[in-house]
């Protein structure tokens, strides 16, 4: 852990991504973008625990890094061949400092937005709003590590495809891997029926559907458009 | 006399860390000391270095003389890397669907470019293209390396998607959409490859040239679909 290379992941972001290009510092930008993920994380996930309390918050706490580490570990060899195939071979080595880099900036920008999403909660924020809030934060922060991953492509032909691809690979893996380790904030709805037959909210939910079927079916209930459970 | 033994190494050597010429900067001519004393320098930035070198950056590295031992060599690897997606994708009924997916995606790969190259280069040369064999063979053993490449890079990703999707249906379209996704890559690139090859030829022997690659990407496209829907159980295929 360097307070030195964290500056840099906040502060001069290109050149954290030349110094991974490079193939220089990459073992201490590593090392401390993973310290940065793991504790950024798990402090956003402890917060969005918070919505519900009690031991959904060690459980979110758990679930967030494990989802962001788990994504990068799929997301990393698509990266590299990603890259590669559009004309920038870059060693794996490179391709995991980057991602982890990138990574790292993400996880600090929930750390600075947790205790602001922890006071939206705290006053009482609903369950809708505490989801796109949670969402706005990601957003935020995938949009700080984006930067890292463009400006580590350095300049060329296929730069802005590459970029599109890491980022559709990424969005898809990690909503999937997200979607999985469901639940984070709990429904009212599901909280009202765990308490009603004092039952315990599970760690994990029950295996069901996937990421593409709940976008889809969240873009209908959004129109209004409610199925009916069992239907498919 | 015992042959020498093969190993990947020994055609796609690992990567190296040696200073060349070009990396060492020239030394400073004597009077630029004198100039430099009479006005501050400004410390000039510092040229971008090289990409470090890679085993991808060799495997699909373009080269300058055809060396057919090479060339298999890629095409298998290229072949054996899709093996690695197939095997993924059978990681969601197990047992035999390891075998099945493992044979059935590469084997796209193959009749593609083993049944449609050789078409294309008889056309190309009917049209008097200024491609040589060597050049297509080349491309489209780095076609399939580069398929083969990317297709193993989604492979972790192919398995998260078709092992935690409870419907076959969406199982079916994250195994479809990474498919999709190597073969664009491998046709792309075989394409590109020998598009640039017909760039200097008269325009009605490119535009010839661009016709046979219009109708070979469709072929392929085609044919890849024929053969992952008829063997990939994932797709529907033989069960």
């Amino acid at each position: 852990m360097s307070a030195v290379v964290l500056n840099r992941l906040l502060r001069a972001p290109d050149e954290i991504a030349a110094a991974c290009r490079e193939d220089r510092d990459v073992r201490a930008i590593a090392a401390t973008s993973l310290v940065a993920l793991a504790v950024g994380a798990a402090v956003f996930g402890g917060v969005i625990g918070s919505f519900r309390g009690g031991v959904q918050i060690a459980y979110a706490a758990l679930k967030v890094p494990f989802a962001m580490m788990a994504t990068l570990a799929l997301c990393v060899p698509a990266f590299h061949a990603i890259a590669a195939g559009l004309g920038r071979a870059f060693p794996l080595r490179v391709i995991v400092a980057l991602a982890l880099a990138a990574a790292g900036r993400a996880a600090l920008v929930l750390l600075a937005v947790a205790p602001l999403l922890w006071l939206t909660f705290d006053r009482g924020l609903g369950y809708h709003a505490a989801a796109l809030a949670s969402a706005l934060a990601y957003a935020a922060a995938g949009a700080a590590a984006f930067s890292v991953l463009v400006r580590g492509l350095g300049g060329g032909e296929g730069r802005v495809l590459t970029a599109v691809a890491f980022a559709a690979v990424f969005f898809a893996v990690g909503g999937q891997t997200s979607w999985i380790l469901r639940p984070y904030l709990i429904r009212p709805r599901t909280w009202a029926a765990a308490s009603q037959h004092a039952q315990k909210i599970p760690f994990l939910r029950a295996y069901e559907g996937s990421f593409a079927d709940s976008l889809y079916k969240s873009s209908r209930s959004a129109r209004d458009v409610y199925d009916e459970e069992g239907s498919r | 006399m015992q042959a020498p033994a093969f190993s990947i190494e020994g055609v796609f050597p690992p990567p190296s860390r040696d200073v060349t010429d070009s990396d060492v900067p020239p030394p400073a001519a004597p009077g630029d000391a004198l100039a430099a004393s009479a006005v501050p320098p400004m410390p000039a930035p510092p040229p971008p270095l090289p990409l470090p070198p890679s085993w991808t950056a060799n495997l699909l590295a373009v080269d300058a003389e055809l060396s057919p031992r090479r060339e298999a060599t890629r095409f298998g690897v290229g072949l054996g890397l899709a093996a690695l997606y197939g095997l993924a994708l059978g990681a969601r009924e197990g047992r035999l669907a390891f075998l099945a997916h493992a044979a059935g995606v590469p084997a796209a790969l193959l009749v593609a470019f083993g049944v449609g190259i050789p078409a294309l280069y008889i056309f190309l040369a009917l049209v008097d293209a200024p491609v040589a064999v060597a050049a297509v063979a080349a491309a489209a053993t780095r076609a399939t390396a580069t398929a083969g490449l990317v297709l193993a890079g989604l492979a972790p990703a192919a398995a998260l998607f078709v092992v935690t999707s409870e419907r076959p249906g969406a199982a079916a379209l994250a195994a479809g959409v990474g498919l999709a996704v190597g073969g664009a890559f491998g046709l792309g690139n075989v394409v590109s490859d020998l598009r640039r090859s017909v760039e200097g030829a008269r325009a009605p022997v490119r535009v010839a040239a661009d016709l046979a690659f219009g109708v070979f990407g469709l072929f392929a496209v085609i044919v890849a679909l024929r053969v992952w829907m008829s063997l990939l159980p994932v797709l529907g295929g033989v069960q």
